[in-house]
C-alpha cells in the first residue's frame, strides 16, 4: 500500500525540514504544499526530496491540503495522510492512524487529542474553544457528538475516500466541513487517540480563540456557495 | 419644498434613462419595467409622504420615514451579504486557478500507474 502524507506549509522554513525528515521513514512519498509562503519554505522543503508544490499565493490550510491530496492521489497514492507543518503531531502515530485502513476496517481514521492521552500544553481558553465548536458542530453542522475531537488536522484515508471527500472550505472551516462530509457519507470511520504538542511556537500561529466565530461565519457563507 | 423638487427631478431622470437604456437594449424590457416601478414607488413616496405612512402602518410601523429607513437596512444588508456570497465564489474560483497552476506539473490521475 503506497502512503502518501501531505503536508501544507506556510512560511514553516523553520520546522518544515525537521517535520518531513520525522515523517519520511513512515510513508511511500511525500507532498509538501507551500501555501504562498513569503519565507524560504519551498526550498526548505526541496532539500529533503519530498515532491513539493507551489500555491502561487496564499489561498488557506484547506486549499492547500486539498491541493495535495489531489497531488496524492495522482502519484498514485492508496492512502492519505494529513498532517501539520509545525511539528505539532507526532509523526509516530502515523502508523497507527494507517492501520485500521490497511486491515480494510475504515475508510477515513480521524486522529483525536481526547480519547485519553492527555495533550501537552493545551490552554485553558483553547477547551473552551473546542467545547464551543464541538457545540457548534452538532447542533448546526449536524456533525455526531460522540465525535470527540472537533478539529484535529491529523487524519488518514484510503485514495476512494480521498476522491469523494470535495470540501471546499479554503481557510480554516476545512476541518468542520470535512467531518461533516465524512460522517455524512456511507464511508467507514474510526476515531484513534494522538498526542499533541502545544508549544508556543505553534500556539502562536494556531486558532485564535476568535476563530471560533470567522469558522462558523465561513460555514454559513459556504452554505450560499456553490 | 426644494428637496421633493430636486428629487423628483433626479428620479424622472432615472426614469428616462432606464427607458433609453431599454430602447438600446442594454438592459431587458423586464428589467426596466422592475426599475420603473421603484422609481415611480420612491417619486409617490417623495411627492406624497403619506402614503410611506399608510404602507408603514400595514406593516405596524407607526411613521412612514421610520419604515422607509428599516427598509433600506433590510436591503442593504441583504445587498451586502449577496456581495460577501459573491466574493466566496470568486476566492472559490481563484483557489481552483492557483490549485490548477500547482498542479500543472504532475501527471493526470489517468496517466499514473
Amino acid at each position: 500500500m503506497r502512503i502518501i502524507a501531505v503536508i501544507p506549509a506556510y512560511n514553516e522554513e523553520k520546522r518544515i525540514g525537521e517535520t518531513i525528515t520525522k515523517i519520511q521513514p513512515l510513508v511511500d512519498g511525500i507532498v509538501v504544499v507551500d501555501d504562498g509562503s513569503t519565507d524560504a519554505t519551498f526550498d526548505a522543503a526541496k532539500r529533503t526530496g519530498a515532491t513539493v508544490l507551489r500555491h502561487a499565493m496564499n489561498r488557506g490550510q484547506g486549499a492547500g491540503l486539498k491541493t495535495g491530496t489531489e497531488a496524492a492521489l495522482r502519484l498514485g497514492a492508496d492512502v492519505v495522510v494529513h498532517i501539520d507543518a509545525d511539528g505539532q503531531h507526532d509523526p509516530s502515530f502515523i502508523p497507527i492512524l494507517v492501520d485500521p485502513i490497511k486491515k480494510g476496517e475504515a475508510d477515513v481514521v480521524l486522529g483525536s487529542r481526547f480519547m485519553g492521552l492527555q495533550p501537552e500544553g493545551i490552554p485553558f481558553s483553547r477547551r473552551v474553544l473546542h467545547r464551543a465548536i464541538k457545540t457548534f458542530n452538532s447542533l448546526v453542522m449536524g456533525i455526531p457528538r460522540k465525535l470527540t475531537d472537533p478539529q484535529s488536522g491529523l487524519r488518514a484515508m484510503n485514495a476512494n475516500a480521498a476522491q469523494r471527500l470535495d470540501f471546499r472550505q479554503d481557510r480554516m472551516a476545512h476541518c468542520s466541513e470535512l467531518l461533516r462530509l465524512i460522517t455524512r457519507s456511507d464511508l467507514c470511520w474510526v476515531e484513534v487517540p494522538v498526542k499533541v504538542i502545544y508549544s508556543e511556537d505553534t500556539l502562536a500561529k494556531g486558532n485564535k480563540n476568535l476563530d471560533a466565530v470567522k469558522i462558523a461565519w465561513q460555514l454559513f457563507l459556504g452554505m450560499f456557495s456553490k | 419644498m426644494l428637496i421633493q423638487i430636486v428629487l423628483i427631478a433626479v428620479l424622472l431622470g432615472a426614469l428616462y434613462v432606464t427607458w433609453r437604456r431599454a430602447r438600446q437594449n442594454v438592459i431587458t424590457l423586464s428589467e426596466a419595467l422592475l426599475w420603473s416601478v421603484l422609481w415611480i414607488a420612491a417619486g409617490v413616496v417623495i411627492a406624497l409622504p403619506q402614503t410611506a405612512t399608510l404602507v408603514a402602518n400595514f406593516f405596524g410601523v407607526g411613521r412612514g420615514s421610520d419604515f422607509v429607513i428599516y427598509a433600506s437596512v433590510v436591503t442593504l444588508f441583504v445587498l451586502v451579504f449577496k456581495i460577501f456570497v459573491a466574493m466566496e465564489g470568486l476566492e472559490r474560483k481563484l483557489t481552483e486557478m492557483v490549485r490548477r497552476d500547482a498542479l500543472r506539473d504532475l501527471p493526470k490521475k489517468e496517466d499514473a500507474g
